[in-house]
C-alpha cells in the first residue's frame, strides 16, 4: 500500500479555504436547509392533511409566507451550497482515499450529502421553472429526497461536530488553513504550528470571501423575491413570474388549454351539480345572480410565486348547506379538467372562509383562471384552488 | 460532546433511511436509475469541472494580476458568478411557456449583464478609492488595516 502521495496527487495552496470559514458558510447552510425542511412540510400537509387536524384558514397569507420563503430560500441556497463545497473542495483528495472502513462509510455518507443535495436544490429550481429534463414525478422525489438530505446532513453534523466547534470558535483571519490534509493531522497546519501570525491572503481575505458571497446571495434573494413579495416587483430583474402580465393581474399555471377543458367550459351548457343529501344544479346564469360574496385573497403557488386579488362569488358554504350539508362536512370539488389536479378536498375553517370565484379583480374570470367557476381559499395552496369546477360533493 | 454526536448521528441515519425506504417502496425503478443517474451527474459535474475551473480561474488570475487589484477582480467574480449560477437556466428557458403563466418572460440575459456591470462598477470605484488612498502620502484612513504597502 502507498504510503507517500505520489507526485501527482493534487496539492492545495490557497491560504483562504479554512475550518473557520466552513464552518460559517455551514452554518449558514445548516439553517437554510432547516428553513426548506420545515416549510417543505408545511407545504406537504396542504396536500395530505390528517383529518382531526385539518388545515387552518388564518393567516391567510400563510402558505403565501411559508412558500415564498421556501423559494427563495431554495434559490439562495443553490449558490450558498456552491460556496459551502468550494470550501470544502481538497477533502475529496485525502490521502490514501480510503484509510478505514469507517473512513470508507464517512465518504460514503459524504458523498450521498452532496449529491441528494445537488439534484434536491436544482430540481426545486427547475420545477419553479416549469422545466422538466429528468423523468420522475416531480413532488414525491422532492419530499423523500428532502428526508435524504436533511438526514444526511444531520449524520455529517454529527461526525463532524469537533471540526464545526472548533471553526466556529477560531477567529476567522488566524483560523487552520484547510488542505487535502486534514488539520488536526498535519503538523504543520498553522493552527497546530504553534502561535503564529495569520496566515496571509494576499488576494481577497477570508472575511472578504465571506461578504462577498454574502452580498451575492443576497442580491439573488433581493431580484427574485418580487415573485412573493409583490412591492419587489420592480426589481425582480431574476423573478421567475411577473404577476402584473398574467392575465386580470394574476400569473396562471396551469392554462386552459394545457387542461384540455376550453370548450366544456366555455359552453353555453354548462351548469354545476352539486351532491348531497339535498342535490340541485345550478345554472350558468344563476351564479351570477348569488355571486355577491367578495373577498380579497392571495393566490400562491407552491413554486413560489403569489399575489393578493379581489374575489367575488358564492359562499362555498351557503352552496354546501344548501344541498343539506354543514360547516363541519368535508366537500369534494371537482372539475372539468379530464386528469392531473382535477380535483380538491376542503372542510374545517378553510370550507367555512371558501369562496366559488366567478370574479377576479372586478371582471368575469378568465378561462385561463377557471371559467366559469372556481374555488378560492385562504391559506390555501394554489393548485388545491381548482378551477372549472362543474360538481362539487359534500361527503359527509 | 460525544452524546450529541451520536444523537445527530442516529437521527441522521433514520430519517436518511426512512427517505431512502419511500423512495424504494414509492418510486418506480425507471425514476429511481434516473434518480441515481443524476446524483452521480451532479457529483461529475461539479468535483470534476466546475470546480477544478473555478481553481483554475484563481490560479491564472493569481499568476497574472498584482495582489491588490485581484482582491477587487475576486469580489466582483465571486458576486457575479454565483448570480450568474441562478440566471443562466433563466435565460436557457425565456419565453419557453404559454405567455398567460406570466412565467420567464422577462430579458434575463440583460438583467444579469446589468447586475454584474454595477457590482463592476461599484467595486471599480472601490479600488480607485483604495489606490488613490495608498498613494496619499499619509494615508491615515488606512492606519491599522490589511496593507500590500511596503
Amino acid at each position: 500500500m502507498l504510503r507517500e502521495r505520489p507526485r501527482w496527487w493534487p496539492r492545495f495552496s490557497s491560504t483562504l479555504r479554512s475550518t473557520a470559514v466552513t464552518a460559517r458558510i455551514g452554518r449558514a447552510l445548516g439553517v437554510a436547509i432547516a428553513l426548506l425542511f420545515v416549510t417543505g412540510l408545511l407545504s406537504h400537509y396542504q396536500y395530505e392533511p390528517w383529518t382531526w387536524l385539518p388545515e387552518p384558514a388564518k393567516p391567510v397569507w400563510g402558505y403565501r409566507l411559508t412558500q415564498g420563503i421556501h423559494v427563495a430560500t431554495g434559490t439562495a441556497t443553490i449558490p450558498l451550497l456552491l460556496v459551502k463545497l468550494w470550501s470544502v473542495y481538497p477533502n475529496l483528495f485525502r490521502f490514501p482515499p480510503i484509510r478505514s472502513i469507517r473512513h470508507a462509510f464517512e465518504r460514503l455518507s459524504v458523498a450521498i450529502l452532496v449529491s441528494s443535495a445537488l439534484v434536491q436544490v436544482a430540481t426545486g429550481f427547475l420545477n419553479v421553472l416549469n422545466w422538466y429534463p429528468f423523468p420522475w414525478y416531480f413532488p414525491p422525489v422532492h419530499r423523500f429526497l428532502g428526508y435524504v438530505v436533511v438526514g444526511s446532513v444531520l449524520l455529517h453534523i454529527g461526525v463532524k461536530l469537533p471540526d464545526i466547534v472548533y471553526g466556529l470558535k477560531a477567529k476567522l483571519a488566524e483560523a487552520d488553513v484547510l488542505t487535502e490534509i486534514p488539520w488536526n493531522e498535519n503538523p504543520y497546519s498553522h493552527s497546530n504550528a504553534g502561535t503564529l501570525a495569520a496566515p496571509p491572503t494576499p488576494g481577497i481575505s477570508r472575511r472578504g470571501v465571506l461578504a462577498a458571497a454574502g452580498t451575492g446571495l443576497g442580491i439573488v434573494v433581493v431580484t427574485s423575491i418580487g415573485q412573493t413579495a409583490t412591492p419587489l416587483e420592480p426589481i425582480g430583474l431574476l423573478a421567475a413570474r411577473q404577476w402584473t402580465r398574467g392575465p386580470q393581474g394574476v400569473p396562471v399555471n396551469r392554462t386552459a388549454e394545457q387542461a384540455r377543458v376550453i370548450p366544456a367550459a366555455t359552453s353555453a351548457e354548462w351548469w354545476l351539480q352539486v351532491v348531497g343529501p339535498r342535490p340541485y344544479e345550478l345554472a350558468l346564469a344563476d351564479l351570477e345572480e348569488r355571486a355577491v360574496h367578495e373577498a380579497r385573497l392571495p393566490i400562491n403557488c407552491v413554486e413560489g410565486w403569489s399575489v393578493g386579488a379581489s374575489w367575488r362569488g358564492l359562499s362555498l358554504l351557503e352552496v354546501v348547506q344548501r344541498a343539506g350539508g354543514t360547516a363541519d362536512s368535508r366537500v369534494l370539488l371537482l372539475s372539468l379538467e379530464p386528469e392531473g389536479y382535477n380535483h380538491s378536498l376542503i372542510e374545517g375553517p378553510q370550507l367555512s372562509a371558501a369562496l366559488l370565484a366567478t370574479h377576479l379583480n372586478g371582471q368575469r374570470l378568465d378561462v385561463d383562471h377557471g371559467f366559469p367557476l372556481r374555488l378560492i381559499a385562504p391559506n390555501r395552496a394554489g393548485v388545491l384552488n381548482t378551477k372549472w369546477l362543474n360538481r362539487i360533493e359534500v361527503l359527509s | 460532546m460525544k452524546a450529541w454526536r451520536i444523537i445527530l448521528a442516529v437521527a441522521g441515519i433514520g430519517l436518511g433511511l426512512f427517505g431512502v425506504f419511500r423512495l424504494v417502496t414509492e418510486i418506480g425503478v425507471h425514476s429511481l436509475l434516473a434518480l441515481a443517474l443524476w446524483m452521480l451527474a451532479a457529483l461529475a459535474i461539479h468535483d470534476g469541472i466546475l470546480s477544478p475551473a473555478v481553481i483554475a480561474v484563481g490560479g491564472t488570475l493569481r499568476r497574472l494580476v498584482p495582489d491588490r487589484a485581484r482582491r477587487y477582480l475576486q469580489i466582483v467574480l465571486i458576486m457575479s458568478g454565483l448570480i450568474t449560477v441562478i440566471a443562466v437556466p433563466m435565460i436557457f428557458l425565456r419565453d419557453s411557456q404559454p405567455p398567460v403563466k406570466a412565467l420567464l418572460l422577462r430579458n434575463y440575459g440583460a438583467n444579469l449583464s446589468l447586475l454584474i456591470v454595477v457590482i463592476a462598477v461599484v467595486t471599480l470605484i472601490l479600488y480607485a478609492v483604495r489606490v488613490a488612498r495608498d498613494r496619499s502620502p499619509e494615508a491615515p484612513h488606512s492606519a491599522g488595516m490589511v496593507s500590500t504597502r511596503k
